[in-house]
């Protein structure tokens, strides 16, 4: 084991901030979908860092679950992505408000 | 001696509710004979009750209305001499003045509302006079003064009446703050609020206690019975039909604030400043309403300033600590000032309701000489001529000053023997002016069957005015003194002192009466064709009205405006309307974050996942 912990769970920090800042700034559903994959990506790398640390497995478990999630959500979120596309001709996230009553 | 006591308060109380309840279907006839009947019934159970009372008090409880912490409160009756002369007293006026009101309110339309009216007022003064618990008592307090100022404004559809109405009411409900204060300072003290229970810890007592209660209830009682200086809504009380002023002035609502005084007696035995502050207190207010009574022209106007002065003169008996002769006048004072009253009602209907004693003159002596023999009788008591019953109770009261040392009685005695003086000029200025003058200007004499019916009534009062201090002559005269030797057992006997003063003070005032009398004749007999007193002090009231007006009604006025519109308006609910902005600002703003927008929900929900890490992650270091 030649990286310490600190440092990947750094990298995975980084990677999280910048997803989550993705997410928030951007008005694109596909941006933001790729931001949560960041963020997906920042909590996997956590968990093999920390499996590592450890030597337990089922941090490296985790992951495959974390991969299985975010195949789900990347084709939900694909899905609505053409559903939203053909119905208003948009793909910005901001004119999906329907569901939010008047405010 | 229970079931007496109890038909005793239930006649008037059952009379008023039929009133009530059969207005629609009563005739005018009916409603009066009911009214009278009621009273009548009353008066029985009053004379039945006092027939063998004993020295004894009897205390009878009727059960228990309000409860609290140790402390409870009861309608009980203290039923002693003092109370049952006093139902007797009230009683008998009562009836008569109701069988004069039921000839005087013939034309009336109201007439059911009146009698209902009049029968509650008897009820509650009958529980003022019979009360032990001074809650009960309270009660009784508070209904007369409901039933004053719904009679005194009657005639509710002119403003003016309403006022005056308006004006009983307030006054002596700032007296009755005092009644209030007592109640609670008393109740605090000795945790029960009865008079026997009263008299019974009264020596446990301390000495500033016993004072500061004294002084409220003196306070209450200055404004129940229009005493300075809290006298000037009694002349406005004219407003009223006359008989009611009879009913008010004469054996109820204006005496109850002295006969509280007498129930109090064993308090003030032993807080002698509240004694002798009542004492100055009723002789200043006798002076004052006798200066006053110079100044008027109304009669009805003269006999209430009249009122005043006299009931001073109880108060000044009562503060010497002498039930029997502060009782004696009460009586005397009912008879003759309750025939005065109705009389002045004939004479105002005998002119078609004009007040004013400078329009009537010898034409009225003539048309009605039986109302003229009447009203002989009730003036000469009045003005307290030798050997009648206001010459013999008057005489007590100011012995009583004589007798006591201290300036406060001196200064009360020399008050009470001026205002005895301007009392005989007074009585007799409205006696020459309205019975004997030849007015320039005379009202329209009108004759009708129904102004002699009125007088049948007054004639017992008219005899009572004029032997009735026979029943207590004083000891200079060598006649049992009835009543005081009926009350010794129940109240403090009198001092033997007074006995000697009262031959010199009755001298006095003997002479005062008939310089009144003299100097009356010189200043109003028919040959000088007196004119009336321009507008001044005295017609006034001696300013005192002017001086409420000036220095408590327009700066309260002026404070509540500033409070309405400064405070209130400005301050108070630019508060609230700014609290109100401000929430609503703050609530746009929070709802921002979350809107249906992903960005700021994300933005939110990262915020706050942040925030909730560091807390933790502080919170674990």
């Amino acid at each position: 084991m030649n990286i310490p912990l600190s440092h990947v769970l750094a990298v995975a920090t980084a990677l999280f901030v910048i997803g989550g800042a993705m997410a928030a700034a951007r008005r694109s559903i596909l941006m933001i979908l790729i931001g949560v994959e960041f963020m997906l990506a920042a909590g996997s790398l956590a968990f093999v860092g920390a499996a590592l640390a450890w030597g337990n497995v089922s941090g490296q478990a985790a992951v495959i679950l974390i991969m299985g999630l975010a195949s789900a959500e990347a084709a939900l979120g694909l899905a609505l992505l053409v559903h939203g596309r053909r119905g208003g001709g948009t793909v910005d996230a901001d004119s999906y408000d329907r569901l939010g009553g008047d405010a | 001696m229970t079931t007496l006591v109890a038909l005793m308060l239930l006649f008037p109380l059952a009379g008023a509710i039929l009133q009530a309840a059969l207005s629609r279907s009563l005739s005018r006839p009916a409603s009066g004979a009911l009214a009278a009947l009621a009273i009548a019934g009353s008066l029985a159970a009053a004379v039945a009750a006092v027939w063998n009372l004993g020295v004894t008090p009897h205390e009878l409880h009727f059960g228990q209305w309000l409860a609290f912490d140790g402390f409870s409160a009861q309608f009980s009756i203290l039923y002693n001499r003092l109370a049952g002369l006093m139902t007797v007293t009230v009683t008998f006026v009562a009836l008569l003045i109701h069988l004069y009101s039921a000839v005087y309110m013939r034309e009336d339309k109201s007439f059911a509302r009146y009698f209902c009216y009049l029968n509650l007022f008897v009820f509650f003064m009958l529980v003022i006079a019979l009360a032990d618990d001074l809650v009960f008592l309270f009660m009784g307090w508070e209904g007369v003064g409901f039933c004053s100022f719904a009679l005194i404004g009657f005639w509710h559809e002119e403003l003016p009446n309403v006022d005056a109405g308006r004006k009983a009411f307030l006054m002596t409900r700032v007296g009755d703050l005092g009644y209030v204060a007592a109640l609670a300072i008393l109740i605090a003290a000795s945790g029960s609020a009865s008079l026997s229970g009263l008299t019974a810890g009264i020596d446990a007592m301390p000495t500033a206690t016993a004072t500061l209660i004294g002084f409220l209830f003196l306070f209450a009682a200055c404004g129940k019975s229009a005493q300075l200086p809290l006298s000037s809504w009694l002349p406005d009380a004219m407003a009223g039909p006359t008989p009611v002023s009879a009913l008010i002035h004469a054996a109820t609502m204006v005496t109850a604030g002295v006969y509280l005084l007498m129930r109090l007696e064993p308090l003030l035995a032993i807080a002698p400043d509240v004694g002798a502050t009542a004492a100055v207190i009723g002789a200043a207010t006798a002076l004052y309403g006798a200066a006053c009574a110079m100044g008027q022209r109304d009669v009805k106007r003269i006999l209430a300033y009249s009122t005043i002065s006299q009931v001073g003169y109880m108060f000044l008996a009562a503060g010497c600590g002498d039930v029997s002769g502060a009782f004696f006048h009460l009586q005397a004072h009912a008879f003759f000032k309750s025939l005065l009253f109705m009389v002045a009602g004939v004479m105002i209907q005998a002119f078609h309701e004009e007040h004013d004693i400078f329009r009537m003159g010898a034409r009225l002596r003539k048309a009605l000489p039986g109302l003229f023999i009447l009203f002989a009788c009730g003036a000469a008591a009045l003005a307290a001529l030798p050997l009648t019953s206001g010459y013999f109770s008057k005489g007590r009261t100011l012995a009583d000053a004589v007798a006591h040392p201290g300036p406060a009685y001196l200064l009360a005695f020399v008050l009470g023997i001026v205002a005895a003086f301007v009392t005989a000029l007074y009585v007799f200025r409205l006696f020459f002016v309205a019975f004997f003058a030849d007015p320039a200007d005379p009202a329209k004499l009108v004759s009708e069957p129904e102004l002699s019916r009125m007088e049948r009534p007054l004639w017992p009062l008219a005899a009572l005015a004029l032997v009735y201090g026979f029943v207590n002559p004083p000891e200079f005269l060598g006649l049992k003194p009835w009543l005081d030797a009926y009350l010794a057992g129940t109240v403090t006997p009198v001092p033997p002192e007074v006995a000697h003063a009262e031959f010199f003070v009755e001298f006095l005032d003997a002479c005062l009466a008939l310089a009144g009398l003299g100097l009356a004749w010189l200043l109003y007999r028919p040959a000088v064709r007196p004119a009336p007193a321009p507008a001044g002090v005295l017609t006034a009231g001696l300013g005192l009205d002017a001086f409420y007006r000036k220095w408590i009604a327009v700066p309260y006025c002026r404070l509540t405006t500033h409070l309405w519109r400064g405070v209130d308006e400005d301050v108070l609910d630019g508060a609230a309307a700014a609290a109100a902005s401000g929430i609503a600002g703050l609530s746009r703003f929070v709802a921002h974050f979350g809107s249906a927008r992903p960005s700021t929900t994300i933005t939110t929900l990262l915020g706050a996942v942040a925030a909730l890490l560091t807390w933790l992650a502080l919170r674990l270091t």
